[in-house]
């Protein structure tokens, strides 16, 4: 929609430019991000013409499945994100080559050996860069210093096991256990090294990391904390051993840095028109950056947290799969999938035996924050509640719950009073309490007669007026049947034009039509009928009667409520609940030529659907 | 008509957006796939994953469709902890509806 007044503005002696290869949307970076967005954009438009640009040799692949690949349980082929030969299926053309700078006021980019490429719309999805070891630290060259980040380094590493008997992991996050494990998995010596006094400082605190720590251990890790390497020790060019910060050297034969990952801004900088990055590009709830078409996804992009209100990038796979989706759905001028919200922060993995889950902020100084914290049961779980409402979830133990249900918990900002001890021992079951939500909020429907179904099947039943009562077929009935043989009262006339008639005649129209009517009526398209849930029909939704349904809600009292359509679900997960007020509106700068009032009005959402809301 | 519904109902399965957003989440590790005892042939979590939403359905993936019979196995490996069992219950219905059309 942005786009369209666009198009007569630019200059048409590009696309009439022989010397210019030009392409309705231009990828830059076949990541998951980039290779979603482009088969979204098919979808929904299966005539304009998509590139993906991109510098890497392989298809897209699972990239969190790469730990897996390292511990020998996933083949090279078992990798592929999408089936091969998706991109030619779906006719995305793709590129091999080097994007170098994006020209913004002409529309195009330059490829690496000066060839320009011509875009209407573009998604920038180069992904992160491995942050490594400091530039000053002595040996980070030598042979066998290692950043997991890419295929190339994880079949490095398989090709290197071998010869592996001791090795030394950095850093303090997810990838740096994970790591660890995939290692300790072939039986390789593993000495850890974080730098600060306990694992994820952010995310989980003291006695969380310590469960952690000691499952690592019990798995014959060696953890050495608060502690940083000073220099690499090498032989002939390869690691032979780590000198800490204690002056201690731990000898090992390979360094692998878990430090942690940066977007890849560089395109930002050579950007002609001037693009605000800080750890990433930041984008609005569209995807849009602060640049005109231009649009970004996946680890580069930084999103601002509906919790914090800080722009950050979320360098995680179901982050990026997300945001595709909708970079690809907008930059084909579709806004409707980018109504759903993205909500909080979410993250889920298995360590071994114990499986750790964080969704929110489950840390928080914020003193208007309730925490609640359980250790029964051998795992570990820290709640924030904020006003009735769950913020953040920490969970660590040998069950997984259902993190998704309570990462949509947080999202909408579902009351959890009721459900706060389950939540806490780790026994809750978010099924049943999402359903039963899910089953008043359809009765709330049902009281107030809103749906279309209900109002057709009604409508003839009251053009009947009335079903005769029983005692009007008795005594009209009765005289009948005990008198078949007799003659015509001279009251008769007056029978055939009362309630007999009633009788046959309405309903035996009505009666025929009612299959017909069901399946003219567009109410359960074959695909998203449930026949398990018994999905809801869409239900048309005006104004008025929006808000004749809050009334209602209010008056089912404390029965929980989903609410079912999306603007009170943003009020609640876009507050920003933790964030300090005083922070600088960054808005207004950042998108400046979105017309404020036109995006509101294409928020105005037309329909509720059941079950859209996560 | 508001009698059949009841206010305490339990839906044991997830819905299409609910399917949508798990596969998703999926980081397509195979640890599901390991763990099936009625997967017979090689089926790739990608093929499945695409199939399972939406398109036409493979053979091998219909005859995998066929043979899960809903033992729950793959649901605890999962390291994002999702539920392969309501997705396959998805494609099973699907795999239904399409044979209907035919």
């Amino acid at each position: 929609m942005i786009n369209e007044p666009n198009k007569q503005l630019v200059p048409h002696q590009y696309k009439s430019n022989s010397s210019l290869d030009h392409a309705d949307i231009v990828i830059i970076g076949n990541g998951i991000a980039g290779l979603t967005a482009a088969v979204e954009a098919r979808h929904i438009s299966p005539d304009k013409r998509i590139v993906i640009v991109t510098s890497q040799i392989h298809p897209t692949i699972n990239t969190p499945a790469l730990k897996q690949f390292a511990i020998g349980k996933l083949t090279r082929e078992q990798l592929l994100a999408y089936p091969a030969g998706t991109e030619r299926a779906e006719r995305i053309h793709v590129v091999h080559s080097h994007v170098t700078e994006i020209h913004a006021q002409s529309k195009y980019i330059t490829l690496s050996g000066n060839r320009g490429f011509g875009y209407n719309s573009l998604l920038i999805a180069t992904g992160s860069n491995p942050q490594g070891l400091p530039e000053q630290t002595p040996g980070r060259n030598f042979d066998g210093v290692l950043t997991l980040h890419r295929l190339q380094d994880y079949l490095d590493l398989r090709r290197r096991l071998g010869e592996l008997e001791e090795a030394v992991v950095v850093g303090g996050g997810v990838h740096a256990i994970e790591t660890v494990m995939g290692l300790l998995y072939w039986g390789i010596r593993v000495h850890w090294l974080i730098r600060g006094k306990t694992f994820m400082g952010r995310m989980l605190d003291e006695a969380a990391s310590e469960i952690v720590l000691n499952n690592v251990r019990k798995a014959g890790a060696i953890i050495h904390l608060q502690t940083e390497i000073a220099g690499i020790v090498g032989r002939v060019g390869a690691v032979a051993g780590v000198i800490t910060n204690h002056q201690e050297m731990i000898p090992c034969q390979m360094v692998l840095t878990c430090t942690g990952t940066q977007a890849a801004t560089a395109l930002a900088k050579s950007c002609s028109v001037p693009m605000l990055f800080k750890n990433g590009i930041m984008v609005d709830d569209k995807l849009r950056t602060s640049v005109r078409d231009i649009y970004a996804a996946g680890d580069v992009a930084a999103l601002k947290n509906p919790q914090t209100g800080s722009y950050e990038p979320r360098a995680q796979w179901y982050a990026a799969v997300a945001q595709g989706r909708i970079a690809g759905s907008m930059m084909v001028g579709n806004k409707e999938l980018a109504q759903q919200i993205f909500g909080v922060h979410w993250h889920a993995t298995h360590l071994g035996e114990l499986s750790m889950l964080t969704v929110g902020e489950p840390l928080s100084n914020n003193p208007r924050i309730e925490s609640y914290t359980d250790t029964s049961q051998g795992g570990y779980r820290r709640l924030a509640v904020f006003d009735d409402r769950l913020v953040g979830y920490l969970a660590l133990g040998a069950a997984q719950p259902d993190s998704l249900a309570i990462k949509r918990i947080i999202d909408e900002g579902t009351p959890v009073r009721s459900v706060l001890k389950s939540l806490l021992k780790g026994n809750f079951d978010a099924r049943s309490y999402l359903s039963r939500q899910r089953s008043h909020s359809t009765r709330n429907l049902l009281t107030q007669q809103l749906p279309n179904l209900i109002k057709r099947e009604e409508r003839p039943a009251t053009a009947v007026q009335r079903m005769p009562t029983t005692d009007e077929m008795n005594s009209y009935r009765i005289p009948r049947q005990t008198d078949p043989l007799a003659l015509p009262r001279p009251t008769t006339p007056v029978q055939p034009s009362t309630p007999t008639f009633r009788q046959t005649g309405p309903l035996g129209q009505y009666i025929p039509e009612q299959p017909s009517r069901i399946v003219d009526t567009p109410i359960l398209p074959d695909d998203d009928f449930n026949p398990f849930t018994g999905s809801l029909p869409e239900v048309e939704l005006n104004v008025t009667e929006r808000s004749v349904r809050r009334n209602s809600i209010e008056n089912w009292g404390n029965s929980p409520v989903t609410p079912t359509y999306n603007p009170p679900l943003q009020n609640y997960a876009r507050d920003n609940v933790l964030a300090a007020s005083d922070k600088k509106q960054l808005h207004y700068k950042l998108w400046s030529y979105i017309d404020p009032a036109l995006d509101a009005q294409d928020n105005v959402v037309p329909n509720i659907q059941e079950g859209d809301i996560f | 008509m508001l009698r059949l519904l009841k206010p305490n109902a339990i839906i044991l399965h997830k819905t299409r957006p609910q399917v949508g957003q798990e596969i998703q989440a999926c980081i397509g590790c195979n640890e599901c796939i390991l763990a099936c005892p009625a997967v017979a042939e090689p089926i790739t979590i990608d093929m499945l994953n695409r199939e399972t939403i939406s398109g036409p359905i493979s053979e091998p993936v219909a005859r995998f469709a066929r043979a899960c019979y809903q033992c729950g196995a793959c649901v605890s490996p999962c390291p994002v902890g999702l539920h392969r069992d309501a997705m396959m219950l998805w494609l099973k219905v699907r795999l239904l509806s399409m044979v209907e059309e035919e």
